[in-house]
């Protein structure tokens, strides 16, 4: 089986998390832009409602667990946040 | 204990009318009406799920006077148990609050089967509705007569929201006010009634049993403090939409349970509440916070909410499964700025 590099992963998460914001969260036909590093609860994206319904479509995705000591804002208040904390899970798992 | 349903879904043709619309002249049962008629009354909500064209239909239940009754009506030719869910999603509202009605044997059946969450009754049972006990509340509340027309502000909410470039644009141009005050005896029925339908955003930190919650509630209990929340916006107003009860001591405050209506989700609501009771113990000279949640399997979304707000779990869990969460008020947590406080 092929080995995925780091950067493809990355990149790979990264489409997943934006198409999942701007398919729940963006308006449709808006140039939408987001930072990678925006807080994603200060911008009025992800209150605490959405992000557990992000969790749960990211656990099913990526075929993960989230555990609830891990719902912390240094993993999930911006793209880019989230983005590390699936890939140090990710990491961590195929050890 | 039955759960208190929260919305019916009707079915059209010999369910809410006799005869079938597309065919000919209709008639509304007159049990039917009632029912309709009097749930709104006590705050259950009603929509629509049919099979057949959309604006004949529409046409009979507007002349009928029965229109405004029904929220998101599903009326075209996709399977029922679809059309379920997406009202489900629309007006945010859990399978198993949802009661579903029809004539047609095979669609009661049919939804059971896929929907097993939702009730199903038949047609003609619909006059004995207003009797069933899961569509009594103890209490018909200012929020609940007008609970159809929170839904309705909701929905052109989400009209205007489209127009908006981004979303935090949109929710400064909603112009929030929220306000947080003691709770008076007059609140008492609101406030029971949100710690009781509040699933999701309910931290059920500990059951109080109604006596108790009535002797907290009258100003008795001595070193407890109810706040309740008030929110309005552009589209008018939502109510009492939250209630936290606080136990107050002199070096610390300890939140003994907050619930919020899932009316208000997805617009930092909850955080608004939480901040601004911590801001208020900071500027009491507070300096740390508890809070008490227990996972009920429904309401992890406040759990994240403390999480998120800096709180930590602490070692100590109570027998009941309570745990104990801590935050040290170095600096009191921010409220979302496009929510103005009043």
């Amino acid at each position: 089986m092929w080995k995925m590099n780091t950067a493809d992963v990355k990149q790979e998460i990264e489409e997943t998390l934006w198409n999942y914001i701007r398919d729940n969260y963006l308006p449709r036909n808006a140039e939408a832009k987001l930072g990678g590093n925006e807080n994603l609860f200060d911008n009025g994206i992800l209150d605490s409602a959405g992000l557990i319904a992000f969790v749960v479509y990211l656990e099913k995705k990526f075929g993960m667990s989230i555990p609830d000591e891990d719902l912390l804002p240094e993993n999930f208040s911006s793209l880019e946040s989230i983005t590390s904390y699936i890939l140090r899970k990710k990491g961590s798992a195929s050890m | 204990m039955s759960q208190l349903k929260k919305c019916i879904v009707w079915d059209l043709d010999n369910t809410l009318w006799d005869g079938v619309y597309l065919e000919g002249d209709v008639t509304v049962r007159p049990g039917a009406r009632q029912a309709v008629e009097e749930l709104d009354r006590r705050g259950i909500l009603h929509s629509i799920a049919s099979r057949g064209e959309e604006k004949p239909a529409l046409d009979v239940l507007r002349t009928t006077g029965l229109l405004d009754f029904f929220l998101v009506p599903r009326i075209n030719w996709e399977p029922k148990p679809k059309n379920i869910l997406a009202i489900s999603a629309e007006l945010r509202l859990a399978l198993d609050s949802m009661i579903f009605i029809d004539d047609d044997l095979f669609e009661l059946e049919q939804v059971a089967y896929m929907l097993p969450e939702v009730m199903t009754i038949e047609a003609d049972l619909a006059p004995q509705l207003v009797d069933h006990r899961c569509l009594l509340p103890d209490r018909v509340t200012e929020e609940a007569r007008h609970r159809r027309h929170f839904y309705i502000a909701e929905e052109q909410r989400r009209q205007a929201e489209r127009t908006y470039p981004n979303r935090e644009a949109f929710l400064k141009s909603c112009s929030m006010n929220l306000r947080l005050r003691p709770m008076a005896a007059r609140d008492s029925p609101r406030v029971l009634e949100l710690i009781s339908r509040t699933h999701q955003l309910n931290t059920v930190g500990r059951v109080f049993a109604q006596d108790e919650l009535l002797e907290i509630l009258s100003g008795t209990g001595g070193r407890w403090f109810v706040t309740v929340a008030e929110l309005t916006d552009r589209f008018g107003s939502y109510g009492t939409v939250g209630t936290a009860i606080v136990e107050r001591t002199d070096s610390s405050w300890k939140l003994y349970l907050l619930a919020v209506t899932c009316r208000v989700l997805g617009r930092g609501v909850e955080r608004a509440i939480l901040a601004t009771l911590l801001q208020e113990a900071s500027r009491n000279g507070i300096s740390h916070a508890e809070a008490l949640y227990r996972d009920t399997g429904k309401n992890r979304t406040m759990l994240a909410l403390y999480q998120m707000m800096g709180f930590r779990k602490c070692d100590a869990l109570h027998e009941d499964g309570t745990a104990v969460f801590s935050l040290t008020l170095d600096r009191a947590p921010a409220k979302p700025n496009w929510i103005v406080m009043s």
